[in-house]
């Protein structure tokens, strides 16, 4: 068990991998400026044993946070029947896009599909808006 | 009655049996799309026309600034392009040349490598009717079709009783999806999900060039051998394979070698083809167009007649480094859908936004042109995700200029 989950707020190291979801890709040509885009993207998806973990129910939202930046998204359960704690799925967005790093090696292909970031409970904290 | 099909340039699938009913050129009703297509159909546009600064203007003030601000950079870069016609996008190169730019597209983060080894016939591949017709085996590789290409499945790759598969996908398909997680297209493949962990792709290719060679598959996440071998001997009996190639995979491999691999072994074993999942329904257009002027694919620099390629080109590193001094956007939210912590560079250099809807990047831009929606509002040619060329007419008028009349109004003012 890591330290993190004795603290009064417990925080997890986790590993973001982003996917496409239909639902969202509709909501954002629709409005890419409106609620349903925004739910559907900032979404975080873990395993059960991790929101037990941070103390958090489905829905509740949470911090993300790395060395590129902090979101505030809503948690829910991924609904996989394998288990994979410690990995978190995320629709690929202006939101995850916001920790992904601008480390390339030079390849010119950012790592969308692997971030690493800490979670903790927001505590009631709204979602990130969107802008610069 | 004869009936009036539309294609829909929702995304790289190009679906041309769409049905739609439009009244004053509102289009009212889209059948046969998917849920995206009709999205991206019935889109509804905005008041805005043209902006300089935030400011409406009218179009030859916006055109002049554009200009003006490409006449004005050193190193200006030119993006975008994955949503705009052939037209247009040979238009872009030909203002990239004039104005020793910086050119590169969406590919260059994500299926360029693939589609580039296409171009240069180091892969097999084949038509989506091909593989409606004649597919027994089909792979998903690191691709959810059912939420990216929505109407993949239903309309060419499993479900349809092609012409040599009347008995369909309960006798004569086999799906199978290879994923990191149970994606809705792998919840249809049932028991031919194989589930890997994230970045595991070239070990599994090694194991199953193993397996398809005779030897023990083996893997450091000790993926059951028996199942590597079950699938290999599926892939054997295949007399028309396929492998739908993913961002999942591509992004999880240092480079194509495991890929070259593959599909080397799997056709002196069988017969396979591999067909990239583009996204942007004109992006492998993009790279074909550039290709034939340039060699390249995408990430290109012109300078005085002549052309550079390499990844210092590409939009991550040039806006990374800080190589550019300007930007014209076409069809493309950089400020979206790339990492903020290289778009954000985006805000320091004057930025042109050739859009058909308002983005994080034209709320941003110095100069914002609201255009026509390549494929609903004006006309075209484009290539679908396997190389196959499509024309298509729009499906109502509008009073918003095209990319492609908007790019040559610029073009004759640089």
């Amino acid at each position: 068990m890591d330290f993190g989950s004795f603290l009064s707020a417990p925080e997890i190291n986790i590993k973001i991998v982003t996917y496409r979801d239909i639902f969202q890709d509709k909501a954002m040509i629709e409005n890419r400026f409106g609620e349903e885009y925004r739910d559907r993207s900032a979404i975080l998806k873990l395993d059960p044993a991790d929101l037990k973990q941070l103390s958090i129910k489905a829905g509740d939202t949470v911090i993300l946070k790395n060395s590129l930046g902090k979101i505030v998204v809503k948690a829910e359960e991924s609904g996989y029947e394998t288990p994979h704690r410690g990995i978190a799925y995320m629709p690929n967005s202006p939101w995850s896009n916001m920790l992904v790093s601008d480390e390339t090696g030079g390849t010119g292909v950012p790592r969308f599909k692997d971030i690493s970031a800490t979670v903790t409970s927001a505590k009631g904290e709204k979602v990130t808006e969107l802008r610069f | 009655m004869e009936k009036n099909y539309y294609v829909c340039t929702g995304c790289g699938l190009l679906c041309d049996d769409i049905e739609v009913e439009s009244e004053k050129n509102i289009i009212n009703k889209v059948y046969t799309a998917c849920r995206v297509g009709v999205a991206h159909m019935k889109k509804a546009k905005g008041e805005t026309n043209f902006l300089v600064n935030n400011k409406p203007v009218d179009e030859a003030t916006a055109v002049r600034e554009a200009a003006s601000i490409l006449k004005n950079a050193k190193n200006p870069l030119i993006f975008g392009l994955g949503t705009s016609t052939d037209e247009t996008q040979i238009l872009a190169i030909e203002l990239a040349k004039k104005t020793n730019a910086t050119l590169d597209d969406t590919s260059s983060f994500c299926l360029g490598p693939l589609v580039e080894a296409l171009l240069k016939d180091k892969l097999k591949t084949c038509t989506l009717e091909d593989i409606r017709n004649k597919a027994d085996v089909i792979i998903f590789w690191g691709a959810d079709p059912s939420d990216s290409h929505p109407r993949h499945l239903s309309k060419h790759s499993y479900f349809p009783r092609g012409s040599e598969k009347q008995k369909g996908w309960e006798e004569e398909r086999t799906a199978i999806a290879i994923d990191i997680r149970k994606s809705h297209t792998a919840k249809i493949c049932g028991n031919y999900f194989f589930q890997i962990p994230p970045g595991g792709d070239t070990e599994f290719i090694d194991a199953l060039i193993a397996a398809l060679s005779g030897k023990l598959p083996k893997t450091s996440y000790n993926f059951p051998p028996k199942k590597i071998l079950e699938l290999a001997n599926i892939l054997k009996g295949a007399k028309f394979g396929v492998i739908f190639a993913g961002l999942g995979l591509i992004y999880s491999l240092e480079d194509l070698e495991p890929v070259f691999r593959l599909m080397k072994i799997l056709n002196e074993k069988a017969n396979f083809h591999l067909v990239p999942m583009v996204g942007h329904y004109n992006m492998r257009g993009f790279n074909e167009n550039l290709f034939a002027e340039t060699g390249y694919v995408n990430r290109v620099k012109f300078e005085d007649g002549m052309v550079k390629h390499g990844p210092e080109y590409s939009v991550v590193e040039s806006l990374k480094a800080k190589t550019v001094d300007a930007a014209l956007i076409i069809g493309s939210d950089p400020l979206s859908s790339l990492p903020r912590s290289v778009s954000k560079n985006l805000l320091e250099i004057p930025v042109i936004s050739i859009d058909p809807c308002e983005t994080l990047t034209s709320k941003h831009a110095k100069v914002y042109i609201n255009t026509a929606i390549s494929g609903v509002e004006s006309g075209g040619s484009a290539t679908r995700m396997d190389g196959t060329k499509v024309s298509f007419k729009p499906v109502v008028e509008t009073i918003h200029p095209s990319d492609e009349a908007i790019l040559k109004k610029i073009m004759e003012a640089v």
